[in-house]
């Protein structure tokens, strides 16, 4: 069981959820609201001279956004723990908290139901992710990598050289363009087409544009 | 006017699909001390709410996509932690329209945001009486 009075920062632009926030946390003895941020660079400047125990931090924030906060917060040496708050985040962004340093992440349809605990756990030492306390850090920073690393892109025989055709085709450029583009006659690009085709079993450019898309042979593309 | 509230809700159950039962009768309990304030805070939250819908109409209406984006986000945010989760769901899918700058069809989910932010003011004023209602000129 939770002893100590543990004292918590909330930072979020929005005022209505800040006193939701606060009025239902303060319903819990061993936990003390000591401020509130309207945004990242007053939740900053309060975490410097308030030194709470727990900072709330909502990732979309005006001036500095949340992600960025944490970082600072982290960079700056300071021993608050920082819980995010959120409405939707996806599981690069969860993995980027983690190695920013936060704690734990809470959707903000779930607080009521799980901030006080999860606040608690953090203080005793715990992470805290989907509704519960992690039990194997390490094995969930895995599972995360694993899931937000694209899978390696399949070549099914295809040279480099063929491969960079593939994806020039799909590009809808003409033999002639590829052609000027890697300095190679059009003859040569025809050649290396008629392989693509034997060893892809398809057709024709359309055919192998949807081959191309639909088997992961294209180079990876940044995310949004 | 509490403790009429407070009888109210013993023998009304929440409506589940409007407002979460379980985040409106957590936060009404944490806040058991201070009846009015829990109405002031849903009232606020009404207030605002409409307010976000009427600029939501306006940045529509001009096909300003980030600023719908950044509107519904706002709404997004106390919906969610207040336990309007139709309110939520709707905003959520004006937020996306926003960030993929296709606001074409945000004119009808601004419509489905009205009906359940109505559904919600209509179950609140219920549970909590008419103190909860926002001025005349922001409801509806």
């Amino acid at each position: 069981m939770p002893s100590t009075l543990v004292r918590v920062l909330i930072a979020d632009d929005h005022p209505v959820v800040r006193v939701g926030l606060r009025n239902m946390l303060q319903a819990d003895p061993l936990i003390n609201v000591v401020g509130e941020a309207r945004d990242g660079v007053e939740a900053l400047d309060l975490a410097r001279s308030l030194h709470p125990d727990i900072l709330l931090l909502d990732l979309a924030m005006p001036n500095v956004a949340g992600m960025e906060a944490l970082r600072e917060m982290t960079s700056g040496g300071l021993n608050t723990r920082t819980i995010v708050l959120t409405g939707l985040i996806d599981n690069r962004q969860i993995l980027e908290a983690l190695q920013l340093g936060a704690r734990a992440v809470v959707l903000k349809d779930a607080v009521v139901e799980h901030l006080s605990e999860c606040i608690h756990a953090v203080m005793q030492g715990q992470y805290w992710l989907e509704g519960r306390p992690v039990q194997n850090l390490v094995q969930v920073l895995r599972d995360l990598t694993v899931k937000t690393t694209p899978p390696p892109r399949k070549t099914f025989g295809l040279t480099a050289r063929e491969l960079e055709v593939v994806t020039l085709i799909t590009e809808g450029c003409t033999n002639k363009d590829i052609a000027r583009q890697f300095g190679i006659s059009e003859e040569t690009v025809k050649r290396h087409l008629t392989n693509i085709f034997n060893k892809l079993g398809v057709g024709n450019r359309l055919e192998l544009a949807l081959f191309a898309l639909n088997h992961n042979l294209l180079p990876a593309t940044e995310g949004k | 006017m509490g403790a009429q509230c407070h009888e109210r809700q013993r023998l009304m159950p929440v409506n589940e699909s409007t407002l979460a039962p379980l985040v409106f009768d957590q936060l009404q309990q944490a806040m058991a001390g201070d009846p009015a304030g829990f109405t002031e805070l849903y009232h606020d939250y009404l207030a605002d709410a409409w307010q976000a819908l009427r600029t939501l109409g306006d940045a529509v209406r001009q096909q300003q996509a980030e600023e719908v984006r950044a509107k519904a986000h706002h709404l997004k945010g106390s919906s969610m932690v207040l336990g309007a989760r139709a309110v939520a769901q709707c905003a959520s899918a004006l937020e996306e329209m926003g960030r993929s700058a296709d606001i074409r069809t945000a004119g009808a989910m601004l419509e489905q945001t009205r009906l359940a932010l109505l559904a919600v003011q209509a179950e609140l004023s219920t549970r909590l009486g008419v103190g909860v209602l926002p001025a005349n000129d922001t409801a509806a």
